[in-house]
């Protein structure tokens, strides 16, 4: 009972929030900004590399938040928005250094939740986090869809503008070369 | 302890992976972005649509490059097109406005004329304007020609009968006497 009168309050302020956002109130901009700056600075650190372009295409998506929230209809599904807006920005920024999603040939990839990562060894944050830093931009960009932004194959088929088997081949070498370079790691120490 | 699936781990140390959110700076930049400093509205519009503003600045300039042209080209046409005429054009055009300026002096209660007729009068009339255009057209047209120095002397025996009977109408005066000195 508790948790359903804090989601409605919650849902209430978001209501609000982005009503006085449509009314131009650079007040609830700033709010808005820090409700969800921080999330979406660490996609588009994930997703570009490296701080510096992380902060230009954070900057660039938020404007297009403030300057289209008059748009957004449903205020339940501003954080999907922000998310996808800052998303499309990372991949734009992506294509603009000539990162191209390219389809390949299909592989038998298995279950993609199957038993790939069988051999257990201790994965740890930071031996991911190098690892994926490390991945070929096309690898890193489908891994951190999937995994951390939790789009599904056919979302990010769609918004790389390549078959839905090319996602799951490139998640799947992705994740094995993720795997890789842990176990080089973890062997050298 | 080993982990069984690299999406296993990411789900359930899932904040361990979110570093500290973008430097204070940044919402700075945005409210900048938000409020530009206010330039002048003119100055501000030339910067974005510099491009349109200045293909409107050469089309006005060869527009005014243009009519000055064709005026140019207007005066100096008669001349260039033929000079006798232009020389009878003189004379004529000196004549008419002595008789003009004669005639002015009279009150128009006097004159009994009403403004289309004194309009008509007038040295550039539309009849006037319609030869010279067409003279221009067809500069080597001779009826043109002998129109417009046809219509000179119509005009000049026009104005001088007209001047005939305000001098019966009414007696002559100093500017009358000037006049007739001057003939």
């Amino acid at each position: 009972m508790q948790a359903l009168a804090n989601n409605l309050n919650n849902t209430t302020i978001t209501d609000h929030l982005v009503s006085r956002c449509k009314k131009g109130d650079v007040h609830a901009f700033r709010e808005l900004y820090n409700a969800y700056s921080a999330a979406m600075y660490n996609i588009c650190l994930r997703m570009t590399g490296n701080t510096a372009d992380a902060e230009d295409t954070l900057q660039e998506a938020f404007m297009q938040v403030f300057r289209n929230i008059e748009r957004l209809e449903n205020a339940g599904s501003v954080t999907a928005w922000i998310k996808r807006i800052v998303v499309n920005h990372c991949l734009s920024h992506l294509r603009k250094k000539k990162v191209y999603f390219e389809e390949v040939d299909n592989i038998d990839v298995g279950d993609e939740d199957g038993a790939v990562d069988e051999d257990s060894f201790a994965w740890t944050v930071a031996a991911i986090r190098d690892a994926i830093h490390v991945l070929p931009h096309g690898y890193r960009t489908v891994l951190n869809l999937y995994i951390f932004e939790e789009y599904s194959h056919k979302e990010i088929a769609a918004m790389l503008d390549i078959s839905e088997s090319t996602v799951k081949t490139q998640y799947m070498r992705a994740k094995d070369k993720v795997r890789q370079i842990v176990k080089q790691k973890n062997a050298i120490r | 302890m080993p982990e069984k699936s690299l999406e296993d781990f990411i789900r359930q140390h899932r904040s361990a992976f979110e570093e500290e959110g973008p430097p204070p700076g940044l919402w700075t930049q945005l409210e900048k972005e938000l409020h530009p400093p206010k330039k002048n509205k003119v100055i501000q519009m030339l910067g974005r649509h510099w491009l349109k503003a200045a293909a409107i600045l050469v089309l006005v300039v060869n527009s005014v490059m243009i009519i000055q042209f064709l005026q140019m080209k207007k005066a100096q046409s008669l001349k260039n097109i033929s000079p006798e005429l232009q020389e009878a054009s003189m004379y004529y055009t000196t004549q008419i406005e002595q008789r003009l300026e004669a005639i002015r002096v009279y009150p128009a209660s006097v004159l009994g004329l009403d403004s289309a007729a004194r309009k008509e009068l007038e040295l550039r009339n539309d009849t006037y304007q319609l030869l010279e255009a067409e003279l221009i057209q067809n500069p080597g047209n001779e009826r043109i020609k002998a129109a417009m120095v046809r219509y000179y002397q119509l005009k000049l025996d026009l104005l001088d009968k007209i001047l005939d009977e305000l001098r019966t109408k009414q007696p002559v005066r100093q500017k009358q006497s000037e006049y007739e000195r001057e003939i």
